[in-house]
Parts: structure tokens; C-alpha cells; sequence
């Protein structure tokens, strides 16, 4: 163990001590500016928005030992991800989930409840401790890292400077030789219906209703529709998913499983209009009623409910931003326009998340901030977009990566399948949830994986596998040949890879 | 300063990596047989680097060092920096000199062995220099693969040592399970894997590159699906429109919000009494319902016929053409319309003519697509509650005030059709 154990560390006697180690940065503005000593303190990389887009960068920023600011005007980090999206979501599913399973299913189980009552604040308490926990967590992170964190509005000055409106009242602003744009999203909102977020809501009012709803109409039967349609449909409201379009989960769901997912929600439950279009709505009466159509034209009719949850999709937040100050450009819908290395149109301000291109997921915004960070820092960064999995965290879960059967059909390119249900998995069976199934898709001559989608218990956690599969490319006779634990869920997407490249051994 | 404690991350990585596989191989050896030398190479401090100099070596032949000491310092065109070691040792042999000019990465410049090592006892291992070809790239992956396919060599080269002429690099992963089948199935030896082209992640060899090779499929099938991959793995940049810019925000709004108010509700009565009478008849006589909407959308279609051009009507450039050309006169006049009449029970308070201003409602396709898409003559719908009476309707139809002759026209046009022979647009 000797000898080409040799690091050779950074003592460094550079002549270029005192350059900048920011090659991308010299614009000649920064030179410029540069003269005037006078100014606040000028930092190696401002962020506006502190979601998962901007505290990610900030972060990773601090680790790479540049000097790094965030500014966040909701007074709490974590964006909408942390405060009013994925997380509370994912604690009101989760127990929503259980209070249905303790009224409907664990007599099966030979567990006898007795009396059993939802108690809704305490609920939404649990989901404000999770919530809270983890948004003091980011900012115990940027201590720790070294991140200024401001909380205020921030808008361009000019090219370098960003002005913060305090939330304390006051003003300040910050010159960064990097600026990264990473403001996010907002609720897409449905021409005539307004929000007040009691009976008409987005999904930030939809994990505070005060009280559960006797019937919810749930505007676009997307993943965020479903989700919440899935908590209150669970805690006893009448839930109706209006969609414009024949299928629900939105872009990116195989068809096949989505016409499963629809079966079982349906079994659960809710109620469907698939290829209806809100026409018009009217919140001025007792309970809120939208005029539908049937997007085929003819029928209409007037549906009417105590709340009305608007999810019909998400659009880039970039108001107050004055991105018009500095000439940046947005694309028609509103998308901040980059180039493959996240730059702007001036090459210091740089923008990922969801006010950019991509699908507006947590988990690309993540990537993307690493990536920026790293073209900053070290002038390479990689995100593999073809490989960044979904996940519906309704029950059972539907997740997937890569591509799905109808991409594939409509670019002509060739494909086989492979399908294996979870009612053939043993453990599946012994947890008496054997609803769904895995599909596998893979080139017919390689056998390389192309997509894995997945309608099934703990779907979220299992595509994980795929996804690795994915980044690897390999091919499902690798997955098969992988050994996998017994008895547990995973066996199932095994035996769909053996079923794709051979044959499944328990089906 | 910031950029090489990166380099140096990466490196230390490296050289790490080459340890692991150092001590995996060393493992297997009865220490009988073990050579304790081992060759030190030139490492690259940066993931640029390709090349340095060595300024001064700090330590001689024949001394030992322990961890952390400095053994050397290097120069690059950007810095100067300390190479460390990792561990103890002793410098067996020092090759290249201090004020050694472009060092290519990866050459040997010394031998290293254990503390302890009875340095004339052992024996000088061979110098493994890295293909040249591979130093010329600047890829910092391909750097990766420069420095990793050394000791890679080494461990096999011992096996089989008549395997170093090879030209194309061994794979140095694991071979993927199903790889691994294949190969053994079809009794290849390493020399056959490394003729076959790796079309995975990083120069990972597949099932399919193995099948290509073998035959059993197309050798273009894995080359066609990797691309695919690479460019699904890209951010879709391309097509992007750019909205309009917000700038001068005074200005733009002006003109922006102007033409919505003047906007024109033209409307006109109609009667559907002789649609309904024939409606009955063809239910009575034919025994099919024929919905009202039908014979609206009938209607409209022959009304939007040739419709008078709008007043503030631009010529297509064709149009200008045939205007030089003289040839405008003898094609028709108009053009077709595209108009939808809004259509509502005649209500009370409105016949003087002037309906209330109808709140603009949006298709929320278009609004999911972006706002951009207005269209000025599309029809806009009243929010006037959508229904027939039996009697009087009111066909109305939201335009610009140029359009305001052409949306007439269209009116008239809808109601003498409906009101005269409504029986001719279905029969």
C-alpha cells in the first residue's frame, strides 16, 4: 500500500494568485465595475429563489467555496417543493392513506378498529411539522456552507446588481459576478374562475382546506390533480377530475397504464369526465359551478361543488423580476430563454428550474442547479435528460423513466415489451396489495431498456432501479441477471426484465 | 485558486482509484513473487492538463517519506503546485530529473517502493506509458480513461503478457452480467472484446455491442440506439419563440390594451322558427333528428364564404404580386372567413342594440399553449349564457372595429340562410 497513494494537493504559488478563478465571468461589465470599490461587497454567484433550484445551487456554491447569496421572498426555503408542494403533499397522501386504510381495509386484516375519527387539524399539523422540519433544515445547510441568505424580493438593477425588497421593511442590493435566475413556478390559473383559495384553489390551498369538502371538482386530471383529488376523495369528499384530454397523468404516462391507474382510481372512488372542457365558471353562488362541454362538441352540462381545485398546470414565475431591465429574453410561454449551459443571453446570468425549459420536477430543477454551479466553477456540467423519472404518489403509485410506448410508436422506432403484475409477487400478495404492474420496454435487437413504467405499491421507490438502468444503459437481460431479494416488490421488476428479454419464471 | 482544488480533487480521486486496484492485485500475490516497486507517474492536476514540468524534486533516491510529505513540485502554463504522498514509502529511483520540461501526463518519472523494502533487491517494473493518442484528447472523461487504463494494464498484463500490443483499451469495468453470459456462451476471449465498439454510457461495453459483434444483430442497431439516447439526454433548446419583449412597458401597454376595447359586438337577430319547422319535418319524414347545431355550423360555413376583406386588411405578398401582375381583378374579391357566432336567447334588456361588453373568455387550451395566440378575428364568445329559443336569437359575433362591415355581412348572410331555406343545408 505505498507509493502511488500520492495526492498532490493545492499548496499553490501561482502567478495567478491573484486572477479570478471564474473564467466564464470577466465580462467586460465586471471589469468595468469592478473600479468602483465603494459598492457592497461583490459576491461570486447571487441567486434569486431559494426553491429547490436555487438552495441546491446555493449550496453546492458554499461546497465549491464560492462566496454565494440567496435571495427568497417567502420567508421560509424550499420553494414550492418544500412549502406548499411535493412535501405537504406527500405527508397529507401518506396519512390520508392510512385513515383509509384503517376504515376500509384492515378488517381483512383481522384488525378490528373501533371507533375511528379524522381528526383534520391535527392532520394538517403533522404536515406543517414535517414541512417546518425540513425548510430549518436548508437553513441550517447554508450556515453550514457558508451561504448569505436574504430574505426578500429580488429584481435586476442592471447586469450585475440585484435589488432586494426586504421583507423586513428596507432595501438593499447585492452585485454578484454570476447571477442565477431561479424563480420557479405558479400555478397556472383558469380564465374566469379566481382564486381565493377557500372554494376555488390551486394546490397550495387544496393541502389547507379547513375542512374536507362534501363534493371537489379537480380541473385537470394531470399528476397534481390527482394527487390531491386522492387525499380528499380518501378523507370522505366526493371527488369529480374534469380533463380535457381522453387520458389522464398527463405527458410522459404510458397509455397503458394510464387507462390502469384510471380503472383503479375510478374503483377507488373518484369520478372521471375525460375529454371535457371547462367552459365557464361562476363562484358567486353557495357552491361553485363550472359549464362543461364534451371536447368533441355538443353536450354540455353545469357541475357544481364546494371546491373547485385548479391543476390544469404550471407556468414560470418570473414577475417583478425585471428581466426586461437587463434584456432577457422569455419564450412564449413565459420560459426564460438558455442556451445548453443554462446562460442567458448575458452570459453571467444564468437561469435553471421551473421558470426555464424541461419538465418542472424538483428533482431536474436539483440537477440543473448542480450543473450550473459546476459550468461556473469548473466549465463542464451534465444533466442526462432522457433519464429523469416521474412519480404519482396516489395509491398505487405510478412511476416512470424513459420513454414511453407511444413516443416510441410515433418516431417509428421498433420495440418489445415486457409486463409482469404484482399479483404474482409474493410479496405483494402477502400485503394483500397486488394491484398493478411493471412494463418494460427495450429495443427488440439489443435488448437495451428504452423505458420502465410502473403502476404499483412503492412504484416511486422501485424506478429508482430503472433509472440506474437507464444511466448505464443496460439491458434488461442485465436487470435479470441482478439478483434481487426475496420476498420483496423489486422481484416483480426482475421477473418484467426476464419477461422482456426471456420469459418471467412466476407468471 | 478555486479551480485547482477541483483538479486536485479529481486527481487525488484518480490516484485513489488506482490504489483500490493496487491493493486488489496485490491481494492475489504470494508475496514471494510480489514486486514492491511501483512506477510513479506524472499525475494530472487539473482535468485540462496534459502536460508539466517538473520544478524540483524534494526528496532523493533512497529516502523514505510518510504520508503527507511533499515529493515533488510540479509547474503547468498555469500554476505550480506540491505533489503529496498518500502513504510512507521509500523513492527507489527518480527517472526524470528536476527542470524536466513537458512531462505528457501519465509518463513515468520515478519508482516508488514500501518502507522497509530492501530497494536492491527489487526489481524496476516496466514502464507502462499510456497510448499517446490518448493524452491529445481533451475530454476530461477521456483523461479518466488515459489514466485508468494503466493500472488496468498492469493487473491484466500480468496474466497475459503477451497481450500488450493490444491496440483497442481493455474494458475497465465489470463486464455487464449480460455480457459476461455472452462471452462465456460463445467462448470469446479478451481479445475479441476489445475488437468489439462499446456503444454504453462512458465506453461501457453492452449486450448489444457483444450481439453486433457476434452477428446475431444488425451492427448499426447499437450505434442507431446510442444516438438516440445522446440526443434524448439534451435539453430540446431548439424552435424556441421568443415572446414579444416587455420593454418600455409604458409604451407597449398603450397599443396592447387599445384594440381590446374597441373590440365591436356586432349582433343581429335571427329567428330559427323556419330551421325548427324544418327540423321537424325531416324527423317526421326521414325519421333522423338533426341537431340545431348542425344547421348553425352549416350555415356558418356557407356564410364565411368570400367574405369582404376587413378594412385594415394587409395583402399577402402573393396578393401584391397578382396586384402588379393586374391579375387581381379578375380572382375573386374576399376571402374566407373564419367567424363563429355567439348564440343567445334573445335576452330582455338588450334591444337596443347594444349588448353589455362580453367578458373575454379564453379557451383553455390556448391559455395552457401561451397567451401570445390571439387571434384577432376568431370569434370571441359572449359570456352571454349559451342557448336557442324557438323564436328570436341573437347571433352575435365579437370582432375588431375593421372587421366590423365583414362581420355584417357574415350576419346577414347566417340569417337569410337560416331564416329563407334552412332545408337546403342539410338536404
Amino acid at each position: 500500500m505505498l507509493s502511488s497513494r500520492l495526492i498532490p494537493r493545492t499548496a499553490v504559488r501561482s502567478a495567478l494568485r491573484s486572477q479570478s478563478s471564474l473564467p466564464t465571468v470577466l465580462s467586460p461589465v465586471s471589469r468595468w465595475r469592478r473600479g468602483y470599490a465603494s459598492q457592497a461587497e461583490e459576491k461570486d454567484l447571487v441567486i434569486i429563489g431559494g426553491g429547490v433550484a436555487g438552495y441546491v445551487a446555493a449550496i453546492k456554491a458554499g461546497q465549491e467555496g464560492l462566496k454565494v447569496t440567496c435571495i427568497e421572498k417567502r420567508g421560509m426555503l424550499g420553494g414550492t417543493c418544500l412549502n406548499v408542494g411535493c412535501i405537504p403533499s406527500k405527508s397529507l397522501l401518506n396519512n390520508s392513506h392510512l385513515y383509509h386504510q384503517i376504515l376500509h381495509d384492515t378488517k381483512n386484516r383481522g384488525i378490528e378498529v373501533g371507533d375511528v375519527k379524522l381528526n383534520l387539524q391535527a392532520m394538517m399539523k403533522a404536515k406543517d411539522t414535517s414541512v417546518t422540519g425540513l425548510t430549518k433544515g436548508i437553513e441550517f445547510l447554508f450556515k453550514k456552507n457558508g451561504v448569505e441568505y436574504i430574505k426578500g424580493t429580488g429584481a435586476f438593477a442592471s447586469e450585475h446588481e440585484v435589488k432586494v425588497a426586504l421583507n423586513d421593511g428596507g432595501e438593499t442590493s447585492v452585485i454578484g459576478k454570476n447571477i442565477l435566475i431561479a424563480t420557479g413556478s405558479e400555478s397556472t390559473p383558469f380564465p374566469g374562475l379566481e382564486f381565493d383559495e377557500k372554494r376555488v384553489v390551486t394546490s397550495t390551498g387544496a393541502l389547507s382546506l379547513e375542512k374536507v369538502p362534501e363534493k371537489m371538482i379537480v380541473i385537470g386530471g394531470g399528476i397534481i390533480g390527482l394527487e390531491m383529488g386522492s387525499v380528499w376523495s380518501r378523507l370522505g369528499a366526493k371527488v369529480t377530475v374534469v380533463e380535457f384530454l381522453d387520458q389522464i397523468g398527463g405527458p410522459g404516462m404510458d397509455n397503458e397504464i394510464a387507462k390502469q391507474t384510471l380503472k383503479l382510481l375510478k374503483k377507488q372512488g373518484m369520478e372521471f369526465k375525460l375529454g371535457t372542457k371547462v367552459v365557464s365558471g361562476d363562484n358567486s353562488g353557495e357552491t361553485v359551478k363550472l359549464e362543461v362541454d364534451s371536447a368533441k362538441g355538443g353536450k354540455s352540462e353545469t357541475l357544481d361543488a364546494d371546491v373547485v381545485l385548479v391543476a390544469i398546470g404550471r407556468r414560470p414565475y418570473t414577475a417583478g423580476l425585471g428581466l426586461e431591465n437587463v434584456g432577457l429574453e422569455v419564450d412564449e410561454r413565459g420560459r426564460v430563454v438558455i442556451d445548453s449551459e443554462y446562460r442567458t443571453k448575458a452570459s453571467h446570468i444564468r437561469c435553471i428550474g421551473d421558470c426555464t425549459f424541461g419538465p418542472m420536477l424538483a428533482h431536474k430543477a436539483e440537477e440543473e442547479a448542480v450543473a450550473a454551479v459546476e459550468y461556473i466553477k469548473k466549465g463542464y456540467g451534465h444533466v442526462n435528460y432522457g433519464v429523469i423519472p416521474s412519480v404519482m404518489y396516489t395509491h398505487p403509485e405510478v412511476a416512470w423513466v424513459g420513454q414511453s410506448e407511444q413516443d416510441l410508436k410515433k418516431d417509428n422506432i421498433p420495440y418489445k415489451i415486457g409486463t409482469f403484475p404484482f399479483s404474482a409477487n409474493s410479496r405483494a400478495k402477502t400485503n394483500l396489495d397486488t394491484e398493478g404492474m411493471v412494463k418494460m420496454i427495450a429495443d427488440p435487437e439489443t435488448d437495451r431498456l428504452l423505458g420502465c413504467h410502473i403502476i404499483g405499491p412503492n412504484a416511486g421507490e422501485m424506478i429508482a432501479e430503472a433509472t440506474l438502468a437507464l444511466e448505464y444503459g443496460a439491458s434488461t437481460e442485465d436487470i435479470a441477471r441482478t439478483c434481487h431479494a426475496h420476498p420483496t416488490l423489486a422481484e416483480a421488476f426482475k421477473e418484467a426484465a426476464m419477461a422482456t428479454y426471456s420469459k418471467a419464471i412466476h407468471y | 485558486m478555486a479551480s485547482f482544488a477541483t483538479a486536485t480533487r479529481l486527481s487525488a480521486r484518480l490516484v485513489s482509484r488506482r490504489v483500490a486496484q493496487d491493493a486488489a492485485t496485490r491481494g492475489f500475490r504470494t508475496s514471494a513473487t510480489s514486486p514492491a516497486a511501483q512506477n510513479f507517474m506524472m499525475p494530472a492536476l487539473s482535468p485540462t492538463m496534459t502536460e508539466g514540468n517538473i520544478a524540483t524534486w524534494k526528496v532523493k533516491e533512497g529516502d523514505s517519506f510518510s504520508a503527507g510529505d511533499v515529493l515533488l513540485e510540479i509547474e503547468t502554463d498555469k500554476a505550480s503546485m506540491d505533489v503529496e504522498a498518500q502513504d510512507d514509502g521509500v523513492v527507489m529511483k527518480i527517472m526524470q530529473g528536476d527542470g524536466t520540461k513537458s512531462i505528457q501526463v501519465g509518463t513515468r518519472i520515478g519508482v516508488l517502493a514500501e518502507p522497509g523494502d530492501n530497494l536492491s533487491e527489487l526489481e524496476i517494473p516496466a514502464d507502462e506509458k499510456p497510448a499517446q493518442t490518448d493524452t491529445k484528447k481533451d475530454e476530461p472523461a477521456q483523461k479518466e480513461e488515459a489514466k485508468e487504463t494503466a493500472p488496468e494494464k498492469q493487473a491484466s498484463g500480468q496474466k497475459q503478457p503477451e497481450k500488450s500490443g493490444e491496440k483497442a483499451p481493455p474494458q475497465k469495468y465489470p463486464l455487464y452480467p449480460s455480457v459476461e453470459h455472452l462471452v462465456k456462451e460463445h467462448k470469446l476471449d479478451e481479445s475479441s472484446i476489445s475488437e468489439m465498439t462499446p456503444t454504453g454510457p462512458g465506453g461501457r461495453l453492452l449486450k448489444g455491442d457483444v450481439l453486433a459483434y457476434l452477428g446475431s444483430v444488425s451492427s448499426k442497431r447499437p450505434e442507431e440506439i446510442m444516438a438516440r439516447f445522446v440526443h434524448n439526454s439534451h435539453l430540446d433548446l431548439s424552435n424556441i419563440k421568443v415572446a414579444a419583449p416587455k420593454e418600455a412597458p409604458k409604451a407597449a401597454k398603450a397599443p396592447l390594451e387599445a384594440p381590446i376595447p374597441e373590440d365591436l359586438l356586432v349582433s343581429l337577430p335571427v329567428s330559427l322558427a323556419a330551421v325548427i319547422e324544418v327540423q321537424k319535418k325531416i324527423e317526421a319524414t326521414l325519421g333522423t333528428f338533426m341537431p340545431l347545431s348542425t344547421f348553425i355550423a352549416r350555415a356558418t360555413e356557407v356564410a364565411n364564404d368570400e367574405l369582404p376583406l376587413p378594412s385594415n386588411y394587409k395583402p399577402t405578398a402573393n396578393e401584391l404580386f397578382n396586384q402588379i401582375l393586374g391579375l387581381d381583378k379578375v380572382g375573386p374579391k374576399g376571402s374566407q372567413g373564419n367567424y363563429l357566432p355567439q348564440i343567445s336567447a334573445l335576452p330582455t334588456p338588450t334591444l337596443s342594440g347594444v349588448a353589455p361588453k362580453p367578458k373575454t373568455k379564453v379557451d383553455i387550451i390556448d391559455f395552457l399553449a401561451g397567451p401570445a395566440k390571439k387571434s384577432a378575428n376568431k370569434a370571441k364568445k359572449a359570456a352571454l349564457r349559451p342557448s336557442f329559443s324557438t323564436g328570436n336569437n341573437i347571433f352575435s359575433l365579437s370582432v375588431p372595429k375593421a372587421e366590423e362591415k365583414r362581420a355584417k355581412v357574415f350576419l346577414q348572410r347566417v340569417k337569410a340562410v337560416l331564416e329563407a331555406e334552412p332545408g337546403r343545408l342539410v338536404l
